[in-house]
């Protein structure tokens, strides 16, 4: 499972990527993920399965979903208490429970 | 408050957020982006350059011999020196990504309406002569930094438009059927990057006869010199933070979208700086308000200078979930990454704690600006420190090596903690009696069982 984040210079998300990686591994799935600022987002979307972005840059919610519909990715927005106690098991369910 | 909120989420929201969607705003602040690693590293070979120990300057002298620092600073001179050009292909490629036509096309074009711009002479004073002389067959250093910056904007965006309008409206050179793709491929660009330097063409050659001489000199008086006023002003320094909070107020990232708009400012404000600093360390700088005036002395720990809050929140708060968001958020704070406090405890929304987050970086601003422009605390020396640099060290190096900036830091920092202090107590004084509540009604629950 490849789960790609991304906020406006994608240093808070790695902050959470950390966390979702360590709740990854207790539940013993297998997920590559990572976080990229919303420029980059274009360079990385071919690798993800599904892409969550941080909810300072919701507004970008509209642009991200039309790359990602017209690859069949599903988009959306973090909660923002998960986003701010960097929650990684619940982010990490969000993201799996889009995928299906 | 609540009402203040309302406000915010449904009628500044939405301007604010097609604002950062806008496509040329887009690729102006994706292009300059371009920039940035190379005028950290420029600014590395800087600060080595201006090292304020006594002593320093003839020590390098000594082992390096005389012209030591001219020869160090040749890479900031490939930095800063060349931003615009860089910014000129940068915009033109991140446009035409968004238009999904040619990226590299368009941005090679555009750098050719850009030199096209700019007339290939420099005044020089040869040595012994009272005045300068044109010299001709040089493409002027001074325009291809700061200074053309927004002549590199303009044309990026202009030259394009004409691209892609041409390429989507398929006019092109169409080679007969069997010569290779890739021959006619090279050809497909021909027609639009001919009609974008005849008009630029016909431009310089319309504004060679007028007062303005040329297509730098009229962005110059009519775009660059009012913007870099308004956005180096005191009036447009309080404006900018207000806009910031009230846009994280309601947890969208504010620095990111009004830094989208007003970032070109404060870049060339910094290179100005920049400029007169490595011209003459100990010399005046002409700006106080610069890229860096934001990150660095007003924005500690974050937007909303929340690394008080934190600090607030490790030593004081009695309620357990507001020691655990001080536990959580010192470390991103540290670097100037806050999202934990924004959003975990949390700030966004939150009627209490949006007053001391609006309030306290307008009162730093007017605290800083006052400090620096009075001479008490030295200016940013255009140095480009990220904005991920911790407290104190940061304040020192951005100077160029002066304490003082340090102190002003230290000092904001102090400023902020008294601004938070009582909202943060009301707050934890909240948190706990809810802790209790449910630790009371549990047992409460225990005793019935």
């Amino acid at each position: 499972m490849n789960i790609l984040l991304c906020c406006a210079a994608g240093m808070s998300t790695s902050l959470l990527v950390q966390r979702m990686e360590q709740a990854a591994q207790e539940k013993g799935i297998v997920a590559r993920i990572w976080a990229v600022s919303a420029g980059e987002v274009k360079q990385h979307i071919g690798q993800a399965d599904v892409l969550l972005l941080g909810p300072q840059v919701r507004y970008k919610l509209a642009e991200m979903k039309k790359e990602g519909d017209a690859r069949g990715i599903p988009v959306d927005v973090i909660q923002a208490l998960d986003y701010g106690t960097l929650n990684g098991k619940n982010v990490l369910e969000f993201a799996m429970g889009l995928k299906k | 408050m609540g009402g203040f909120i309302t406000f915010l989420e449904n009628r500044v929201m939405p301007v604010a957020g097609r604002i950062a969607e806008q496509k040329h705003l887009q690729a102006i602040r994706d292009g300059i982006i371009l920039t940035l690693p190379l005028l950290i590293i420029g600014s590395l070979f800087l600060i080595i350059g201006f090292l304020p120990i006594p002593g320093y300057n003839d020590f390098m002298s000594s082992v390096f011999g005389e012209n030591w620092l001219t020869k160090l600073l040749y890479p900031v001179n490939a930095t800063f020196d060349i931003m615009a050009l860089i910014v000129s292909f940068g915009v033109a490629y991140r446009l035409a990504e968004k238009y999904k036509v040619d990226p590299l096309s368009a941005g090679a074009i555009s750098v050719a309406a850009f030199l096209l711009a700019t007339p290939y002479k420099t005044m020089f004073t040869p040595e012994g002569a009272s005045a300068a002389v044109e010299v001709g067959g040089v493409i002027p250093v001074a325009l291809m930094g700061s200074q053309g910056l927004f002549v590199a904007m303009l044309l990026a965006i202009i030259s394009t438009e004409i691209y892609r309008k041409i390429i989507q409206k398929n006019i092109v050179i169409t080679m007969p059927a069997g010569v290779p793709p890739a021959v006619s491929r090279s050809f497909v660009a021909l027609i639009p990057a001919f009609v974008v330097l005849l008009v630029v063409w016909l431009l310089r050659i319309l504004l060679e006869n007028t007062s303005f001489e040329s297509i730098h000199n009229i962005v110059s008086d009519l775009l660059a010199v009012p913007l870099n006023a308004l956005g180096g002003s005191l009036i447009g320094a309080i404006i900018a933070v207000l806009l910031v909070h009230m846009l994280w107020a309601v947890g969208l990232h504010g620095a990111a979208i009004v830094g989208g708009v007003l970032g070109p400012i404060w870049l060339s404000l910094m290179d100005q700086n920049r400029a007169a600093f490595q011209a003459d360390p100990n010399g005046e700088l002409p700006n106080v308000i610069t890229q860096q005036f934001f990150d660095l002395w007003i924005y500690a720990g974050g937007s909303g200078a929340t690394l008080a809050l934190v600090v607030l929140m490790l030593m004081r708060a009695r309620s357990q979930q507001m020691k655990n968001i001080g536990r959580l958020s010192i470390a991103p704070g540290l670097f100037n990454i806050n999202e934990p406090v924004t959003f975990g405890m949390p700030i966004v929304m939150n009627p209490l704690l949006i007053i001391p987050f609006i309030l306290a970086p307008v009162v730093l601003v007017i605290i800083s600006y006052f400090a620096m422009s009075t001479g008490l605390v030295a200016k940013p020396s255009g140095v480009a420190v990220p904005w991920t640099t911790p407290l104190i060290i940061s304040g020192y190096l951005a100077t160029g090596g002066k304490i003082s900036g340090m102190v002003l830091q230290a000092f904001n920092f102090i400023v902020s903690l008294i601004i938070y202090y009582p909202f943060f107590r009301m707050w934890d004084k909240k948190k706990l009696a809810e802790e209790q509540g449910s630790a009371a009604q549990n047992s409460d629950r225990t005793l019935t069982m």
